[in-house]
């Protein structure tokens, strides 16, 4: 006779469980081990989804990519000290980006900490910088209350991860219910001043050259509709930065493209031949602005954000704006309707003629062409895509390339940089999205960082699509060696890759192979037609570059289309 | 550049001092005093004017996290 179960006794790790559902947690990307075992404890048999990945930076980056394809906030886990620490560089990413995501951790017990316990770190000390705040409960009775402070501030203003690490004798002290009522919270939303609507207002319409620029803070779909009905009212020139991509409206002719170091020329020339710059939602990162002496000197700025510490801190501001990027832009457009609507038609003709098409570099000895790949790709990728990339040259031919519908469906590790991202991004986009197809384009470098999530991949069947453009070398790295290290190729060549297909195959996921141009067509084909997870091997030429190019800290006039 | 701090966290003060050395500022006077429920610090920083405004946005920027709550 089988003996009965009493129930187990419901413990801290319950009450967590419990917060993450109130704040509509549907999936934790997550690793476990010995200071968070309560909380796994209370999730075996438990109806919230676990993912579980193969290393706490994948979870990081998987919570991070769910995020950024949704809107929501990501969701990742591990236990104390290596566990933790290895959750640390997603939180970077999410602070560079502006993602929201929580993390929750183990720590060792409550008496144990300070004495360099077994796994034990500081992760609250050493996330302080890196996080809007790190937080370490010590009461059980305080769980419910600093989960739900952590999503409060990671979805509040500019948004943004929040850590909340909890000892394990808290996790397993019993199950305390919520004390009392929650302290209410409201979303630090500024609104610009009606002073700087009309001087934004009275600057366009004194304009001859303005060109308007999405940033990240225009992802919302909100702001996203307001930018586009702005530049189709004012037949305005636009460009965005990475995390603004799609944010323009594709059918918009006035569209640059994308501005910065490996942005169209168009774009750049624009902005820096402006008398007026509209800049939304963005931050001046040195890889926009190159020299910032230099950047659109002769220009007026306007400049929208929703944090004041982003004005004046590279580009001086003339017009600074404290808002909400939709919200500001609806206003200036409310503004500007209550007079004379200015249109920049000719301006925008003008300013498109500035450029050309993207310049690249010719194969050669009938190797495949990376951007003659991703030409082919992006031709090709059904509707509603949602495209991931790693970091490197990879990326940035993406970034030129793809046509992202809005800005969530462009998914990448932009002010960070953070080789290994694409993977495990693209895995947690498509458990925020199912049903669309989801594309990881990596690099050989930087898949191998986190290529263990084929297994997460697997054993989820998450049924994403892997683009390894594989050129056998730190692209990236090699590009600039080739072209301000005299050649001096140190430590770039990866000639030893393993065969990925066949690691592929280990794992029991699906892969293709292109090992030429004459395989592109039909090859792509059969991948894009193939139902379920599945790696694509492009095994590219290893010498081209990414074009144009500004080098680091120079100025348009560096723009740079070929090597010669 | 003198600062008044007023907040729950005790380990703003870190933060701060931390960032100010990030920015290349120094600080040259911390006070502060700590109850279970409100941190007080006065802080001086030395440095060059424009990363001292920087740090001051910073440190505005940390202190709004905290008034997203109302009791």
């Amino acid at each position: 006779m089988i003996p009965a179960i009493s129930p187990r006794p419901r413990t801290g790790g319950d009450a967590v469980l419990e917060a993450l559902e109130r704040e509509g947690v549907d999936v934790i990307f997550g690793y476990p081990g010995g200071t968070i075992m309560p909380f796994y404890d209370a999730l075996y048999g438990h109806p919230m989804r676990h993912i579980l990945v193969r290393h706490e930076a994948g979870a990081a980056f998987a919570a991070g990519g769910y995020a950024r394809t949704s809107g929501r906030v990501g969701v990742c886990c591990a236990t104390s000290g290596p566990g933790a620490t290895n959750l640390v560089t997603g939180l970077v990413d999410a602070m560079m980006d502006s993602i929201p995501l929580v993390a929750i951790t183990g720590q060792v017990r409550t008496a144990l900490m300070g004495t360099d316990g077994f796994q034990e770190a500081d992760v609250c000390a050493i996330t302080q910088c890196t996080t809007k705040a790190s937080l370490l409960v010590t009461d059980p009775a305080q769980i419910y209350t600093k989960v739900r402070e952590a999503f409060a501030l990671a979805r509040s203003g500019r948004p943004g991860p929040v850590l909340v690490d909890i000892p394990t004798d808290v996790l397993k002290a019993p199950y305390v219910p919520e004390q009392s009522a929650p302290r209410k919270t409201r979303d630090v939303r500024p609104v610009a001043s009606r002073e700087s609507i009309v001087a934004a207002a009275d600057a366009i319409r004194t304009a001859h050259r303005p060109v308007a620029i999405a940033g990240g803070g225009v992802r919302d779909p909100k702001a996203v509709a307001a930018f586009r009905e702005f530049c189709a009212l004012l037949g305005l020139p636009h460009t965005t930065t990475i995390c603004g991509l799609g944010a323009s409206d594709p059918n918009d002719v006035h569209g640059l493209g994308m501005l910065g170091m490996h942005g169209t020329k168009a774009a750049n020339l624009t902005v820096h031949t402006a008398d007026v710059v509209l800049a939304f939602g963005m931050r001046f990162d040195d890889r926009v602005t190159g020299r910032p002496d230099r950047f659109a000197k002769d220009a007026t700025i306007v400049h929208c954000d929703i944090d004041a510490t982003e004005f004046n801190k590279i580009i001086p501001t003339r017009v600074p704006m404290h808002g909400d990027a939709g919200e500001t832009i609806k206003s200036i457009v409310a503004e500007l309707k209550t007079a004379h609507l200015p249109r920049f038609d000719d301006w925008a003709v003008q300013a498109k003629a500035l450029g050309g098409p993207l310049p690249s570099d010719d194969a050669k000895d009938g190797h495949l062409s990376a951007t003659d790949f991703l030409d082919q790709l992006v031709a090709a990728l059904p509707p509603k895509s949602i495209v991931c990339t790693d970091v490197g040259q990879h990326q940035m031919w993406a970034a030129q390339r793809v046509k992202p519908n809005t800005p969530r469906d462009f998914c990448t590790s932009a002010g960070l940089g953070s080789m290994g991202f694409g993977f495990p991004s693209a895995i947690g986009a498509c458990f925020a999205n199912p049903g669309r197809p989801v594309f990881a384009i990596v690099g050989d470098g930087g898949f191998q960082m986190t290529m263990p999530e084929l297994a997460t991949v697997k054993r989820y069947q998450v049924p994403v699509k892997i683009v390894l453009i594989d050129n056998r070398n730190l692209g990236m790295v090699r590009q600039w060696q080739e072209l301000f290290y005299d050649e001096r190729y140190s430590a770039t060549n990866l000639s030893d890759n393993p065969d990925f297909c066949t690691i592929a195959s280990a794992y029991d996921i699906e892969s293709f192979r292109i090992s030429g141009p004459e395989d592109a067509p039909s090859t792509l084909k059969a991948f894009l037609e193939y139902s379920g997870p599945a790696l694509l091997h492009v095994s590219c030429y290893p010498d081209e570059l990414v074009w144009p190019m500004i080098p680091s800290g120079g100025v348009v006039e560096d723009l740079m289309e070929s090597k010669a | 550049m003198k600062y008044d701090l007023e907040v729950g966290d005790p380990r703003t003060v870190a933060r701060v001092i931390n960032m100010a050395h990030r920015f290349q500022c120094r600080a040259t006077r911390v006070d502060s005093h700590s109850t279970a429920e409100l941190t007080k610090a006065h802080f001086e920083f030395a440095g060059d004017t424009a990363q001292l405004e920087r740090l001051r946005a910073q440190i505005d920027r940390i202190v709004q996290f905290e008034k997203i709550f109302v009791s």
